[in-house]
């Protein structure tokens, strides 16, 4: 192969290099090599059977849950309200199973530290995990959630009275909203689950390391704020910015203040959106940071 | 180290520092009966008298707290030499290739790489190669290509070309996990050679397998090593080993008891056959398994 040859449909290339074979490659550049690891982790996605059932499983819940609580006869706010409670719980579950084993599949069978010999750098691998993963963790959130969705707009038949008794609007944007905000919560968990991935090195720690994970972001948090407000340190003013440092109380907090709230017109402030997105982005960012330095770390 | 015995300490005045067979001690003895592929390369070796090497150890020392795996060890690789590893289980061997692969940074001392500039200098076969499930021979070799190649043409072409250079293309769309432990092995291979890096690292490429599996492994190494890439393996055959490796590093205790080209081991060793050498030169009772750090 020439070095014309090379260079057409090339992807994040950074240069060519020649082999003593007279093989010429041109060296993938940080886009390529993440490209590649995004397609490995989406078809592991597509492939991995869990997945889909997990996928099936939500969607059948939230759907029984909608129905079942009358909240889709209602109406779009009161199904988010039906729905809130079960999504806190079930979203990380499913963050936590599609991202718990990424990485420590790849190190139980030797295959991170193959890498090693590839010009693939640590974050590279761990971002390029983390798309690939995050890219079916929104497809898992998404589409129950949407299926919900066109459930209320099929069986809402009190349209009226709703809009008679809140003071602000119901309307399918709030519930596109807590679909906007279920995804970013799920995908701050999925960064959670990559990092214990990429700390752990058997799949029994995995499974341990990612139940105590799920039960830190589930409770754990949760209590260490109202732990705070108890005990004094937090007073009644810092308590809406100490919430962001729960993912999960960032998500509660966001989908009060942006859907619930904002539907009724009025209510004592729940959350500050600033502060929780700063808080989940600093969750994602600092997973995966500390998900890079287990990788660069392995032994 | 210190209680080796006088055998293997007298040729472990053999192995330092020049390590390769055309110096130092064990270079003098001529090949006599070694097998033709091994015989080709050491020609084209002596022609290429001096040749840099294109791997080098120095001072390698590996510990584990207090335990030592080795210590000070020299080696030197030069560019299409075949390469073997041997000695008794737990004497480090792998540890010792996964610190010339460059998969971690040993306690003192370094490896360094001296060869061209390319997208992947060191190719490594882990013990016990594994791929992720769910996915095809060629696809995971085509995934591997496509980190040392960002032209997915070129990329599917590289992973062609391992999978033919390992005589593999028959399996190409088996999945993974429905592979035979030698097939698992031949692709652990393929990977190895992916992007042509021009050392490759073997760690007992052919355990396990059939002896007629095992020759064909030896002899995929053997092609890479005529082709110019410097090859090193470890392996428990020693048959195989004396067969095919241009130079034998005998490990043992965290030292290199005995090295050179198969041939001149014998010499040295007055021995027939490279078993007879690792009788003669591997310390302690061969009943029991050492485990380094006891007692030293």
């Amino acid at each position: 192969m020439t070095d014309g040859d090379v260079a057409k449909e090339t992807e994040g290339v950074t240069g060519t290099e020649t082999t003593e074979t007279g093989h010429a490659y041109a060296t993938p550049g940080a886009r390529g090599l993440i490209s590649a690891i995004v397609r490995r982790e989406l078809r592991t996605v597509a492939r991995t059977r869990t997945f889909a059932l997990l996928t099936a499983a939500l969607a059948a819940i939230l759907l029984g849950i909608g129905w079942a609580g009358g909240g889709m006869e209602s109406g779009y706010v009161p199904t988010v309200v039906d729905v809130l409670t079960p999504l806190e719980v079930l979203v990380p579950i499913v963050a936590v199973v599609f991202g718990y084993r990424a990485i420590l599949g790849d190190r139980e069978r030797g295959e991170l530290e193959v890498f090693r010999t590839y010009p693939i750098s640590s974050w590279q691998l761990v971002l390029g995990t983390y798309l690939g993963r995050a890219i079916g963790v929104v497809l898992a959130v998404t589409v129950p959630l949407t299926l919900v969705f066109i459930g209320v707009v099929f069986t809402e038949t009190e349209r009226l009275r709703v809009y008679a008794t809140h003071a602000g609007a119901d309307s399918p944007v709030l519930f596109a909203r807590l679909i906007v905000l279920a995804v970013v919560f799920a995908l701050v968990v999925l960064a959670i689950a990559i990092a214990v991935s990429a700390l752990v090195s058997s799949a029994r720690t995995g499974l341990v390391a990612a139940a105590l994970a799920l039960l830190v972001v589930l409770f754990g948090l949760d209590l260490a704020i109202i732990y705070g407000f108890v005990a004094g340190p937090l007073g009644e003013g810092s308590l809406i910015y100490a919430l962001p440092l729960s993912p999960l109380s960032a998500f509660r907090g966001l989908v009060l203040e942006k859907v619930i709230v904002t539907a009724a017109g009025t209510g004592p402030r729940a959350a500050s959106p600033i502060a929780s997105l700063f808080g989940l982005a600093a969750w994602t960012i600092g997973s995966l940071v500390v998900a890079t330095l287990g990788v660069e770390h392995l032994e | 180290m210190s209680d080796e015995s006088a055998t293997a300490q007298q040729h472990n005045d053999e192995s330092a520092p020049a390590t390769h067979h055309h110096d130092g001690e064990a270079a003098t003895s001529q090949p006599q009966n070694g097998e033709a592929t091994s015989e080709s390369r050491a020609q084209n070796d002596s022609s290429g008298e001096g040749t840099e090497p294109i791997l080098t150890a120095e001072s390698l020392t590996q510990r584990y707290g207090a335990v030592p795996v080795f210590e000070d060890l020299e080696l030197k690789v030069e560019p299409g030499g075949f390469t073997a590893l041997i000695g008794p289980n737990g004497s480090g061997k792998t540890t010792l290739l996964r610190a010339l692969a460059k998969l971690y940074r040993p306690t003192a001392g370094r490896v360094a790489y001296h060869g061209p500039s390319v997208p992947r200098p060191i190719g490594y076969l882990p013990q016990q190669p594994r791929f992720r499930p769910g996915f095809s021979v060629q696809e995971t070799l085509s995934f591997y290509a496509r980190l040392v190649s960002g032209d997915r043409e070129h990329a599917t072409e590289t992973a062609t070309d391992a999978l033919e250079r390992v005589g593999l293309e028959a399996a190409a769309d088996r999945p993974v996990e429905a592979l035979s432990g030698g097939m698992t092995r031949l692709l652990g291979i393929a990977q190895a050679t992916i992007g042509d890096p021009p050392v490759v690292v073997f760690d007992e490429p052919a355990s396990g397998l059939d002896p007629g599996m095992g020759l064909r492994v030896f002899d995929v190494a053997t092609d890479l090593a005529d082709a110019g890439t410097a090859v090193i393996v470890s392996s428990h055959d020693l048959e195989l080993v004396e067969t095919h490796a241009d130079t034998v590093f005998m490990l043992d205790s965290g030292d290199f008891v005995a090295h050179g080209p198969p041939n001149s081991l014998y010499a040295a060793h007055e021995a027939d056959s490279l078993l007879e050498v690792y009788r003669a030169a591997i310390s302690g009772d061969a009943d029991r398994v050492r485990v380094r750090g006891d007692g030293e």
